[in-house]
């Protein structure tokens, strides 16, 4: 795998100790310290995943994952301090993918890296589901909603592509974590529900009342058959 | 501390409205409840009663004064009559004439009775019991009288008879069989056997007091209900006051503490109302500067862990590169490496666990609840700490509504402590038992000493100090703390010679107490903290 990732982080050794664990892992690391050299870089290059500090000079990491996401769906993982949950569910809710949190395992957080990136890749390649007026094309990286193009981030499809596979099938919130972010235990049940809420939020004709994405209450969440 | 105090918060205004039904609705636990009108029902009645009493008093004695007034007029003008109707009848022998003769109307209108002496009289004229009126017509006083016969010689009552026989003027007073009243008044005709008996007539006297009476009672009652209305509102007004200190002691007691009283009066409640906000102040004062002050150290512990964050973080990845690299270092140097890893390791331990508990302390995070499978959660924790394969796992599938993070915790926790202080065969099952779920963590390890059982969930408490460098003594406090969070309870047993056991106890769909958002029906709404 050789990967770029732009890693954001103020705090000298620890951008130095981890970008010398990312790179033995096989990564391209571009690293730097502060939000507004961060999104220069950005703009600048491509890059397959953006490892982000929240707690930044100037620009803080909020800032920096809101502005990648206006035009970008590369996916983000926010580095953020255990006892924010607070700071958590809001990089969630901006359209980060995952977070680790700090003082993290370097193997914790490549193994992070690496299941975020495989969201990226296609279930099934040769695919073309439809649910409705639901139309994805898994190769293409598409999906449009009665014709309309849906602007998802990787996560996102990955999620969408998981539901639709299997229409009026509940999936448990471990079952996605699972399959959606390869956690296979003890992965952060947030991280479906702000995922879920945010792809309602593109593809439901009234977020405010899911009829494609619903709740099971209870159990988990089922994209239905029309 | 949970719960800021709020600011604000308009107090006093309208105490009343806010009533004393609604605030005792969400009255709290452990006060008793007084029923909060008894006090002004106990002033209203006693004003009631000192207005009725002594009005009552007042009244009667009136009435009675009256009465003995009318009573003693009447007797006198009855004798002093008879009087002059005896001169009178002194003159002329015969009865008859005496009646005929007898053309004066005196006042009352006196009713002559002759009552037949003894010996009877035998007279063509006089017949025992007739009446004679005035020289009025008999047949008319017949008519007048309200009976015929009603009044006569039976009306004349034997003392009054035995006194006149005795020959002295007397009187009495008698109410007919149909209930008229009349002043009698009798003495014996001079020279004559016979004895003239005088019935003046004084209903209306009688009329007069009855009405008087009533008129007495009515105007009594109307000042009762008065007093009663007066009573109410006076105590109403008197003990106003009270309800709004003891509303505004609630208040307080929940938090607002810019509760005043208004200082309404010069008096006793007045000065109670200002001595009451003095200590309000003075209660605002240190708890502001009591909140002040841990908002401070909370600032500060988030700042530190902060701050011990980022190094934490580079030792802990340079500590992995070095051992990466230690086998090309010589072996002492490399011996050195691996205890400064181990030791980092040790000191991240310690660093995670001691930040945890600040924020613990601090009641910074409350829960976040949501449904949990109970034994795909533990079976988790035991996967992602390695010990899946030596555990021992009895699993009962259920749902419980609790915050799976801390959940996790406490049990990785408390497997931890199996493992490594306990040691032998670690066993955990998980069951439901009627509204609560259980969690228990056994081993076969030498148990824990009894005399160090009850403290085996302090911070720092370690049954076996030699063993010291396993963890950092806070895992069970942690633990602990992290169930009383979640509404539940950790026990420990431990027979002598027979392991401990660890037991987790939750309310399986029990909200949590105070201050913690309840279950939640929507699995979207857990995240945040928000519910739209």
């Amino acid at each position: 795998m050789d990967a770029s990732l732009l890693f954001v982080e103020d705090d000298r050794s620890i951008r130095d100790v981890t970008r010398l664990e990312l790179e033995q892992a096989g990564f391209r690391v571009t690293a730097c310290g502060d939000g507004r050299e961060a999104l220069e870089l950005f703009a600048r290059e491509h890059f397959d995943l953006v490892l982000l500090d929240v707690m930044l000079p100037g620009v803080d990491g909020l800032e920096v994952c809101r502005e990648i996401r206006r035009g970008h769906r590369t996916p983000i993982i926010m580095l953020t301090a255990r006892s924010s949950t607070v700071d958590v569910v809001v990089g969630l809710e901006l359209g980060a993918d995952d977070y680790v949190c700090k003082p993290f395992q370097p193997a914790e957080l490549v193994a992070r890296v690496r299941a975020v990136l495989r969201r990226g890749q296609a279930i099934d390649a040769t695919a073309v589901i439809s649910v409705g007026d639901l139309l994805i094309d898994e190769a293409a990286f598409r999906a449009t909603r009665g014709g309309e193009e849906l602007d998802l981030t990787a996560t996102e499809f990955r999620l969408l592509c998981v539901l639709a596979h299997r229409p009026g099938h509940v999936f448990t919130r471990e079952m996605l974590l699972d399959l959606v972010w390869g956690y296979e235990f003890l992965g952060d049940s947030r991280l479906v529900n702000v995922a879920v809420q945010r792809l309602r939020a593109k593809v439901e004709e009234d977020p405010a009342r899911p009829a494609l994405i619903t709740t099971v209450r209870g159990v988990g969440y089922r994209l239905n058959k029309p | 501390m949970r719960g800021l105090w709020p600011v604000g918060y308009a107090p006093v205004t309208s105490a009343r409205d806010h009533g004393l039904m609604s605030s005792s609705e969400k009255k709290p636990a452990a006060s008793r409840v007084v029923a909060p009108t008894r006090l002004r029902r106990r002033v209203a009645t006693a004003f009631v009663l000192a207005v009725g009493i002594s009005s009552g008093a007042l009244a009667i004695g009136s009435y009675l004064l009256v009465r003995q007034a009318r009573l003693d007029a009447v007797d006198s003008q009855a004798v002093s009559q008879t009087l002059i109707s005896m001169r009178f009848a002194a003159t002329h022998s015969n009865v008859d004439e005496l009646l005929v003769k007898q053309r004066w109307q005196p006042t009352p209108v006196p009713t002559v009775v002759l009552a037949p002496g003894v010996p009877p009289r035998t007279s063509a004229h006089v017949t025992p019991e007739i009446i004679r009126n005035n020289g009025l017509d008999p047949a008319a006083v017949l008519a007048a009288a309200d009976k015929p016969a009603a009044i006569g010689a039976r009306q004349i009552p034997s003392d009054l008879r035995r006194l006149v026989g005795q020959g002295e003027l007397a009187r009495e007073r008698i109410v007919t069989a149909s209930g008229r009243h009349y002043d009698v008044v009798g003495a014996p005709l001079p020279l004559t056997p016979e004895q003239l008996y005088f019935f003046y007539n004084e209903q209306q006297v009688w009329d007069d007091l009855d009405y008087l009476r009533n008129v007495l009672v009515v105007v009594w009652l109307g000042l009762l209900v008065l007093a009663g209305l007066g009573g109410t509102l006076f105590a109403r007004r008197t003990l106003a006051p009270v309800a709004d200190a003891s509303d505004a002691a609630r208040r307080l007691a929940e938090g607002l503490l810019d509760t005043r009283l208004p200082v309404e009066s010069r008096d006793e409640f007045g000065a109670w109302a200002a001595a009451f906000n003095d200590m309000a102040s003075a209660l605002e004062a240190k708890i502001t500067a009591l909140a002040e002050a841990q908002e401070r150290e909370r600032r500060f512990t988030a700042n530190v862990a902060h701050d011990l964050r980022s190094p934490l973080t580079a030792l802990i990845g340079e500590a992995r590169q070095l051992t990466k690299q230690a086998h090309a270092l010589p072996p002492d140097v490399r011996r050195l490496v691996e205890m400064l890893v181990a030791d980092v390791g040790r000191l991240c331990r310690l660093a995670e666990d001691l930040l945890e508990i600040s924020r613990l302390d601090a009641g910074l995070e409350p829960a976040e609840l949501e449904p949990v499978d109970a034994a795909a959660l533990v079976e988790g924790v035991l996967r992602s700490t390695g010990c899946f394969e030596t555990v021992e796992l009895d699993a009962q599938r259920f749902m419980l509504t609790t915050d799976p993070r801390r959940l996790e915790r406490i049990v990785a926790n408390l497997v931890e402590n199996a493992v490594t202080h306990g040691g032998g065969d670690v066993r955990v099952r998980v069951a439901r038992e009627g509204d609560q779920a259980i969690i228990q963590v056994a081993d076969d390890g030498p148990g824990i000493p009894a005399a160090a059982l009850p403290h085996i969930f302090d911070r720092q408490f370690k049954a076996d100090t030699s063993r010291g460098s396993a963890g950092s003594g806070l895992g069970l406090a942690i633990a602990r703390d992290n169930a009383l969070l979640l509404g539940g309870e950790i026990t420990v047993a431990s027979p002598p010679n027979d392991g401990a056991v660890f037991a987790l106890r939750l309310p399986v769909a029990e909200p949590l107490p105070d201050g913690d958002r309840p279950a939640i029906d929507d699995l979207d709404n857990q995240t945040g903290g928000n519910p739209a």
